[in-house]
């Protein structure tokens, strides 16, 4: 039996509650196949290949809430990554229109909530996900009731970024919240999408939220997600994209707070130049469990990918790197590379690492590699000859440790609000 | 003024004696010369001194300015002015030069009660020191002696002793892996931080770095224990016989 057996959380009840809210044939299509499929699939136990290093035993014990208890207003502003972007809110699965700015947009570009969006949205809805893989997709589907839809016309470069900020106030105990992002972009367009996961430090709850993108030939789409929410919170994601020649997913991955947090990263390459740089940095602590999957496939000849993700684990903390890249039959000239590094600060912390690389074309240049280390002594006794405290070298060395995820990260402003906040997490010089 | 004094100081690594009986007084403003062929314990002095872990110090004392070095953790002996210039720089990718130097700076200043030094004030002293071992500008933003020459990491270490301006410099091997150019620019940025209030030991195996930094008082080094102390004309003897006479006097005579 691959499916986890005691979930406390009658989720396909809620969803069928909900079956008639939307009114919509091609959303209800979708509800009735996700609802027939989460109930004949569940969710994924742990002789699930892709669930074998994180447990969903924790989770099925939840009794989650789908209706928060009042709207909350949360001032969103000491959490936002980019002061000048346009800004969606979303508090505990409510557009916070009061918060929110996405009124005044230039020609060429819309933006909705995705709840305002329902026809619009309807034909980009799974484009990029499969019901049927083991996880969270189905579940997802039929819940999916909030998130935002952005459509940017051919030749488009959109003047400022978007920031969506997702809250959980922790007014309402173990709310969750069943997200979808869609993006769509047309040829040559340029658009930068910052995903932006928060909660009060008190808050509990479950945060499901996929990311579908959709890039047309020389598409550029620069797609940041910085996850923090609390230690108690569950937080399972998909970000999904499909890619058509000389497009370009640039995609930053920031995991530092979750109680149990999850990310399947996915493109697969459709036409030639196209490429994909996944870059991604986990930075935990305490009991928190991180888990990347990513999957690249190279579908065409001639595109690359360039991941590497990064990892600090301290006290009893888990993480878990599992990479994909599938190399085509017909996918020569390949270019691809992976790296998985990973720095253990404390002797209770554990890593799962697996780069996988799987190639069936000939005429490809691909590497892969995965390192577990711990602090280098002769540098931390270097720097404290130099006057710096046992503390202090730690967090320095540590700091240093990610900073060449950091650097990747090529617009000022966001890489200047990353550091800032992995700096709150580290030891100050 | 004594600056430091070691009394009959034995260390043992992984239960094996490096260190067998040191004594040695080293004044405020002096320089001295510990000199000795490979395996004497010139290395494992240094470490001792800079409070790296691992060594075990079964016997003697160790007084820096009339504190237990010994109680003091390596940070603790930086902030009082104790400063070791390691015979191989680690490289540190991701930390860059200037943050380093700030950030050590800044600890010795809050150990003495000062503020931490102004951004502009910084960066034209940190200038100046640049120029007394002749590196460019670039060097301050590069990571930590990442891709440098073995003469740059050298000069670097010099430069982190210029800014630091410690009462009681260890160079460990200075002298190793740098051609004759490189080793007087080093020579010259240590001999412009010579002054009375402050000392040095070098520790050295060739006499070649003694013709540019003269030190006052020249030990030898062999196993274990000083067996021999003189002035620099001791150096010039060794440079001549080699350590080989060192092996053939008794031990009972030269302790």
């Amino acid at each position: 039996m691959k499916m986890l057996k005691e979930i406390h959380t009658d989720f396909a009840a809620v969803a069928a509650s909900q079956h008639e809210v939307v009114n919509q044939p091609r959303w209800q299509e979708l509800h009735e196949q996700a609802l027939a499929q989460f109930e004949r699939s569940g969710l994924p136990g742990k002789k699930e290949e892709d669930w074998k290093y994180t447990s969903l035993w924790a989770f099925g014990q939840q009794a989650f809430q789908h209706l928060p208890v009042e709207p909350s207003h949360v001032d969103a502003t000491p959490y936002q990554l980019n002061p000048s972007a346009y800004r969606l809110v979303i508090v505990d699965g409510m557009v916070d229109r009061t918060a929110s700015n996405i009124e005044d947009l230039p020609a060429g570009v819309r933006i909705q909530p995705l709840s305002e969006s329902i026809d619009a949205v309807a034909d980009y809805l799974n484009a990029t996900i499969e019901l049927e893989k083991p996880g969270f997709n189905a579940l997802n589907t039929m819940l999916m009731h909030e998130g935002v839809f952005v459509e940017v016309d051919a030749g488009v470069s959109v003047d400022k970024p978007l920031e969506l900020i997702v809250i959980n106030s922790g007014n309402t105990v173990d709310l969750a919240v069943h997200l979808r992002n869609v993006i769509v972009m047309g040829e040559n367009s340029q658009f930068t999408f910052i995903e932006n996961y928060v909660s009060e430090d008190s808050a509990t709850g479950f945060t499901d939220v996929v990311t579908e993108s959709s890039l047309a030939e020389k598409a550029v789409l620069t797609h940041y997600k910085m996850q923090r929410e609390s230690s108690q919170q569950f937080h399972i994601a998909t970000m999904a994209s499909r890619q058509a020649r000389d497009s370009q997913w640039l995609n930053h991955n920031i995991s530092l707070g979750g109680g149990l947090a999850r990310n399947d990263i996915h493109t697969q390459l459709l036409g030639e130049q196209a490429h994909v740089t996944m870059n991604g940095l986990y930075l935990i602590s305490g009991k928190q469990h991180v888990d990347n999957h990513s999957r690249v496939d190279h579908a065409v000849p001639h595109t690359s990918s360039e991941e590497l993700y990064k990892g600090v684990l301290d006290d009893k903390s888990h993480a878990v790197f599992n990479g994909k890249v599938h190399v085509h039959p017909d996918a020569q000239k390949t270019d691809a590379n992976q790296a998985n590094h990973n720095l253990l600060i404390s002797r209770g912390a554990e890593i799962d690492t697996k780069p996988e690389m799987e190639i069936y074309a000939d005429d490809v240049v691909c590497g892969h590699g995965s390192t577990v280390g711990q602090l280098d002594l002769n540098q931390l006794f270097f720097l404290r000859t130099r006057g710096l405290d046992e503390k202090t070298a730690r967090g320095l060395l540590t700091f240093a440790f990610a900073a060449d995820v950091i650097e990747r990260i090529e617009d000022k402003a966001m890489r200047e609000a990353i550091t800032q906040m992995i700096e709150t997490r580290l030891p100050k010089p | 003024m004594k600056m430091l004094e070691i009394k009959n100081l034995h260390a043992t690594i992984d239960g094996k004696e490096i260190l067998r009986g040191i004594n040695l007084t080293v004044n405020a403003g002096e320089v001295h010369a510990i000199m000795g062929p490979n395996g004497a314990g010139k290395s494992t002095l240094s470490n001792v001194l800079a409070g790296r872990d691992g060594y075990e110090i079964t016997q003697g004392e160790i007084t820096y300015k009339g504190e237990n070095l010994l109680e003091l953790a390596p940070e603790e002996r930086a902030q009082r002015g104790v400063f070791l210039a390691f015979q191989y720089p680690v490289e540190i990718p991701g930390v860059s030069n200037i943050y380093l130097l700030k950030a050590a700076l800044n600890a010795v200043r809050r150990y003495e009660g000062k503020e931490e030094v102004d951004a502009m004030d910084f960066l034209s002293l940190v200038r100046d020191k640049m120029k007394l071992v002749k590196m460019t500008e670039e060097f301050l933003h590069r990571s930590v002696n990442e891709g440098f020459s073995g003469g740059e990491k050298k000069r670097n270490e010099i430069l982190q002793m210029a800014v630091l301006e410690p009462e009681l410099s260890i160079l460990d091997e200075t002298d190793s892996g740098l051609d004759i150019d490189a080793l007087k620019t080093v020579a010259e940025g240590v001999n412009s931080l010579r002054d009375p209030s402050r000392s040095m030991v070098m520790i050295t195996h060739y006499q070649r770095l003694l013709d540019h930094i003269v030190p006052d008082y020249v030990h030898v080094l062999s196993e274990g224990q000083i067996v021999k102390s003189g002035t620099k004309e001791l150096a010039k003897e060794l440079e001549k016989s080699g350590y080989s006479w060192i092996h053939k006097t008794p031990e009972g005579e030269t302790a």
